[in-house]
């Protein structure tokens, strides 16, 4: 059974002229201990397809399932436990609490949701892995965008999810960090046996991707 | 609590704007409370010390006891929990001393009142030309064995004892005897008191041309007391308001640059009452932290302050004013609650 399952979905936005279809009869599977690469163009449907994966929107056909379960059957409260719980997000821009140090960012993780997170020797290993176990200190203005970066998915992976969607980790990253930060996705998929889903338009990552799925005009499409 | 720490902790100058405001806002109210307080126990001061609770007045005297006069015929023979009082507006002088504006209050010495009055130097008066003054003249010049005159006439009063708190209508009390009082009115015939006063609720002379009130409405009836106090309350209501106003601004616009943050927390399956509770949180410890500054310089103002100034402090009415900004602190910070209720994941992934 695949750790997240998108099946036949189909969104639409607006109605009459202004209506638009942005996803069409999108099927897709992520499997635990692969890293799984959207790849298309800006506007191609990708993120709304993170989204929906993510339960953040209800799409307008279809299903999405989650350990087997379909978001249709889970509450908005429930769906809520679902990402606090088993789905790990990476954002674009980061967002980390500005007011947090890094080592604020995990321990209020620790006050919302006080078991079931990373032990403090498996954090370490995992800061370690990063380069970012020197940082604890530091607030989000004294990090450098790769480190936030970084920051951002430690702190995804620190409730110990099942599945980590990413929404363009490397849009702010140069070509060494690409591989780096590529690489980390990799192992982290294959040594702690997650499903990670990264939606981007950055080829770069490729090379370090067990299956490749390519958006356009909403249809998506497998190529690896 | 956790967010609301570390993000004061964090933003120190916006915090201690914040704070600073609220430290001048609580401080002015604080000190408009106590102004207020002070002014209505000089009221009241000398009225409170009898614990009365019925006050006698000549009918027709407007509920006011400089105005009332009471003849033989309408007091006639007391209980022993009721007591004659004299009232008369008095200037008092003496020689190298600033002239003061007093109330002269008649006693009889048999009487409670006069048994019951304390007196912090000196002795009570057994003369007819002795007094027993408040204690706020002696910031005057005046001692024990001054000599004084009343309203510019011959006669010649000695200041024999002094007692505090004893005010009324925001002027010094003179208690002396009756008989003083009398010389005072001009020594018109058959009048014995302006008022008879009676701890008991019930307490009537029963006899015509009288009226019984409660302390209470008497107390609402001295001239310019209940003017005073709702000026008083007008002022601390609408300071209540500012108050309301300008947390509710702040942290309204606090939570709309905290949104985009909040967005992301729900993507994470953040519940919105961890968000909801750490802008509350924050909003009742910026509050706190002002009154906490407030009432360290009303302290220091209390200490400061010239005893001139009609100013007192109740700790139980300063707590219940805290209390209420701390409400108005609450309430400012449930305005931007809905926002962030209603905070939309969607917003802060790409499209």
């Amino acid at each position: 059974m695949p750790a997240l399952a998108v099946e036949q979905v189909n969104q639409i936005f607006g109605q009459g002229t202004a209506r638009v279809q942005v996803l069409h009869d999108v099927n897709f599977a992520a499997e635990a201990g692969q890293l799984t690469l959207i790849v298309g163009p800006s506007g191609s449907g990708k993120t709304t397809l993170l989204t929906i994966a993510g339960g953040l929107l209800t799409p307008t056909s279809g299903q999405v399932q989650v350990a087997g379960e379909s978001y249709q059957q889970r509450s908005p409260k429930e769906k809520e436990q679902l990402r606090l719980n088993q789905i790990g997000f990476v954002l674009q821009a980061y967002h980390l609490l500005p007011y947090l140090t890094v080592a604020d960012q995990f321990k209020l993780v620790d006050r919302i949701r006080p078991q079931g997170n990373l032990a403090p020797a498996a954090l370490t290993q995992l800061l370690t892995e990063l380069g970012i176990a020197e940082l604890l200190n530091k607030f989000p203005n004294e990090l450098s965008g790769g480190q936030q970066q970084r920051v951002a998915i430690a702190r995804a992976l620190y409730p110990d999810p099942e599945i980590v969607l990413a929404d363009e980790p490397t849009a702010a990253l140069d070509r060494p960090r690409v591989q780096v930060v590529g690489q980390m996705l990799h192992d982290l998929a294959h040594n702690r046996k997650k499903a990670i889903v990264v939606v981007t338009h950055d080829e770069r990552l490729l090379g370090f991707a067990d299956a490749v799925y390519k958006m356009e005009d909403g249809r998506l499409t497998q190529t690896k | 609590m956790f967010l609301a720490i570390k993000e004061i902790r964090k933003e120190k100058l916006r915090s201690s704007l914040i704070v600073a405001m609220i430290v001048l806002i609580s401080y002015l109210i604080f000190i408009l409370t106590s102004l207020a307080l002070g002014l209505a126990q000089q009221n009241t001061d000398a009225i409170d010390s009898w614990h009365v609770k019925t006050v006698v007045l000549n009918a027709n005297a407007n509920v006011d006891m400089r105005q009332s006069l009471l003849t033989t015929d309408q007091v006639g023979a007391l209980p022993k929990d009721a007591a004659v009082v004299g009232q008369a507006s008095v200037a008092v002088k003496a020689k190298g001393h600033e002239q003061v504006s007093a109330t002269f209050l008649g006693l009889k010495a048999s009487q409670f009142i006069a048994k019951n009055l304390t007196v912090t130097s000196g002795r009570k008066p057994t003369k007819a030309s002795e007094v027993l003054a408040d204690d706020s003249l002696k910031l005057k010049g005046y001692k024990l064995g001054s000599t004084i005159t009343l309203n510019g006439l011959a006669k010649h009063y000695t200041i024999v004892g002094f007692t505090s708190g004893a005010k009324m209508n925001i002027a010094p009390v003179l208690y002396g005897t009756m008989s003083a009082w009398q010389t005072l009115k001009g020594g018109m015939p058959n009048l014995t008191a302006s008022a008879v006063v009676a701890q008991s609720a019930t307490f009537k002379l029963g006899t015509s041309g009288t009226k019984a009130y409660s302390t209470a409405a008497f107390i609402q009836k001295l001239p310019g007391y209940s003017a005073q106090n709702m000026t008083f309350e007008l002022m601390i209501g609408f300071l209540m308001v500012i108050s309301l106003i300008i947390i509710a601004v702040f942290m309204y616009i606090l939570t709309m640059q905290k949104l985009p943050n909040y967005a992301v927390l729900r993507v994470q399956g953040v519940p919105s009452r961890v968000l909801v509770q750490a802008t509350l949180a924050q909003s009742l410890l910026l509050v706190a932290a002002g009154l906490v500054g407030g009432t360290v310089l009303l302290v220091l103002t209390a200490v400061a302050m010239p005893a001139v100034v009609p100013m007192a402090f109740s700790v139980p009415l300063l707590s219940a004013v805290g209390v209420g900004l701390l409400a108005m602190g609450l309430i400012g910070g449930l305005i931007p609650v809905r926002r962030v209720v209603k905070v939309d994941p969607l917003t802060v992934i790409g499209g």
